[in-house]
């Protein structure tokens, strides 16, 4: 207990001294987790991305269809399908899709897409696909062979609304067939490749097109909450266990990885931060030792032990380190919950680099609560390497040389 | 029954022993017992420090043996020295020496709490220490806010809070004034006539040595006179 009094009133015997290393740790911890905001902000905006607009919590098809995409390859059964997923109460609404790979081409030339027949009412749920129209009104009832084309491909293509391309891909016997549409509307989402890959048009249309009318190839489901996604997945699965039914993270492999790798770069960015902290707090501790040796040899002689001296100097280095915590943290809380409810643009650091990797241009940093527990755990890790050194240094004096000097 | 405390053979400290060697202690015989209040006196350079410190366990020596209380402190490895001192020796320096970020209360409490000693005696002990220097209503000073007679006050009571076989004095009074020397001495020379506390200090001080009562004077790290010296009174 004294070892723990001592330890605390040592630490402010240099006020300055120990002001400069505290707000240094509360720096860099602030720095550190800001970019863990930015970072939980960013991936949980392209989550929300990729699940209300581009694939849903749940998709549904038929077991060999997405490896070749063959057109005949459609859902059996849609009706009772449908009927079982109206059914589950987890599903907060769902769309039909029927999908073909295929050729856009134009007087300007030509560019291999992903054609996604769909219901315009039901994905205005699903993916919110009318909120993202940028030019164009979008399908109008009655009107035949419309189509939805991203921003992204309409200008690589020199494309406007208006203009008429043709669509062309193999029907359901494997001839090739093709369409003659009109360009409805552009759209644009926060994944520019997303918006160069697809087409929109509308189902029945496509499924003219490919001979297989009244049917599907894909359900897309939306689900009450996101947390829902893999009991549901595995309710409708033990159902329909010759189907193929995924999980975003399934689907987009590339997104959840992402997420982990994005969690481990900021641990780095943290680690590195703290082990550049770590040559000050060290300067620092040494700085303290040197200045008291002859304390330090008095209490040696007096009978203080080798463990309760190194307790003491872990103690005021922890004191030290753990000293910034509260500032950094409350410091980023307040900073990352102003940009979370206000939003921080970076249209000027490249839209289309952003939008490239499936990201907004506005980021709404989110305070990373979960990685609280892990970054205190990497704050008192720096601060025992950091107590090494000085600590070895006290533990090498000799009472009697010490008291000497 | 054996009232021996220390009893050093034939101890030398030999400093820059490849070159020239210098003795800084040179083949000295103690024997002190149970109750002594012993200076050792000696110019400046004379091995007293050095000698004090081979007592205390805070050097080895180069040669000869050490006996405190009947264990031999040369035999005992530097981890066994620092416990026996914690329980063993109570050290009084000539600057203080106490820990400025505690209180005076802390800095006795602290050696107590280094022997494991629980909250209760502590304070009990406390109390008593701090009544016999005559410092019961500055338990709460820091060393800062102690005059230099007070301070020594307090390194006395630190020194005794272990309930030392001895205590060892390193130039007790050499930083102090007359009238805090005289009240330092009394509560000493007190403690050792009524707890019988052994007390072996060097000094070069007069006061100190008059009222030793046995003075051993060492020149060039040998002891040259051990004599008893007549009490007088403070």
């Amino acid at each position: 207990m004294m070892i723990l009094i001592m330890a605390w009133r040592n630490i402010w015997r240099n006020k300055s001294r120990s002001f400069v290393i505290i707000l240094s740790v509360a720096l860099g911890l602030f720095a550190g987790i800001m970019v863990q905001a930015l970072y939980k902000g960013m991936m949980r905006d392209r989550i929300k991305s990729l699940i209300y607009t581009e694939v849903g919590h749940l998709q549904i098809h038929e077991n060999e269809f997405k490896k070749e995409y063959e057109p005949s390859l459609y859902l059996q059964q849609l009706p009772s399908l449908i009927q079982q997923i109206k059914q589950t109460p987890q599903v907060k609404a769902f769309a039909t899709r029927s999908i073909a790979q295929g050729m856009l081409a134009s007087t300007t030339g030509s560019s291999g897409i992903q054609m996604n027949g769909i219901n315009p009412e039901q994905e205005n749920v699903v993916s919110a696909l009318k909120n993202k129209l940028i030019a164009g009104s979008g399908f109008q009832n009655q009107k035949k062979n419309q189509l939805l084309i991203g921003k992204k491909l309409a200008k690589k293509m020199k494309l406007e609304v208006g203009n008429k391309i043709v669509l062309t891909c193999t029907d359901q016997e494997g001839n090739m067939v093709s369409g003659a549409y009109r360009i409805a509307g552009i759209f644009q989402s926060s994944n520019s490749m997303w918006d160069e890959r697809n087409v929109f048009v509308q189902q029945d249309d496509l499924n003219d097109m490919l001979g297989i009318a009244g049917e599907s190839h894909e359900i897309v489901i939306l689900l009450h909450q996101d947390e829902l996604t893999l009991t549901t997945q595995q309710k409708l699965q033990n159902q329909f266990k010759k189907l193929e039914i995924e999980t975003w993270q399934e689907l987009s492999p590339e997104t959840d990885l992402m997420v982990s790798a994005v969690d481990i770069t900021s641990y780095i960015i943290i680690g590195i931060i703290l082990f550049a902290l770590a040559f000050g707090i060290i300067n620092t501790m040494l700085m303290a030792i040197l200045e008291r040796t002859r304390e330090i040899g008095m209490m040696m002689a007096l009978g203080m032990n080798k463990l309760q001296l190194f307790s003491l100097v872990l103690l005021e280095t922890t004191f030290l380190t753990i000293g910034g915590v509260p500032i950094g943290y409350s410091s980023a809380w307040l900073l990352s919950t102003y940009l979370h409810k206000y939003g921080l643009n970076w249209e000027s650091m490249g839209e289309e680099m952003m939008r490239s990797f499936g990201f907004s241009t506005t980021i709404y940093p989110e305070f990373p609560t979960d990685k609280i527990a892990g970054t205190i755990i990497f704050v008192l890790i720096t601060a025992f390497i950091s107590c090494l050194y000085p600590a070895i240094k006290a533990l090498q004096l000799q009472p009697v040389e010490a008291l000497r000097k | 029954m054996d009232n021996t405390v220390i009893d050093a053979h034939n101890i030398s400290k030999i400093y820059n022993k490849e070159n020239i060697p210098v003795y800084a202690v040179n083949n000295v015989h103690l024997h002190v017992e149970k109750g002594e209040f012993t200076a050792l006196v000696g110019p400046s350079g004379s091995g007293k420090t050095t000698l004090l410190n081979l007592i205390g366990g805070l050097d080895l020596p180069d040669e000869g043996s050490i006996t405190i209380n009947g264990e031999d402190i040369t035999r005992m490895s530097p981890n066994e020295l620092i416990d026996f001192r914690l329980k063993n020796i109570g050290f009084v320096f000539q600057s203080f020496n106490l820990i400025p970020v505690l209180t005076a209360k802390e800095n006795v409490e602290f050696i107590m709490q280094l022997q494991g000693i629980d909250l209760g005696k502590r304070e009990q002990r406390i109390h008593v220490l701090f009544d016999q220097i005559g410092l019961s209503d500055k338990l709460e000073s820091r060393p800062s806010q102690l005059s230099g007679g007070q301070q020594q006050r307090v390194a006395v009571a630190r020194a005794l809070a272990s309930k030392p076989k001895f205590i060892l004095a390193d130039e007790p009074t050499a930083n102090l004034d007359s009238q805090s020397a005289n009240n330092l001495l009394d509560i000493m020379y007190k403690l050792n006539q009524e707890e019988h506390m052994t007390f072996l200090f060097s000094t070069h001080d007069q006061r100190v040595i008059d009222r030793a009562k046995r003075v051993i004077t060492l020149v060039d790290g040998r002891i040259v006179s051990d004599t008893a010296s007549q009490i007088l009174p403070a």
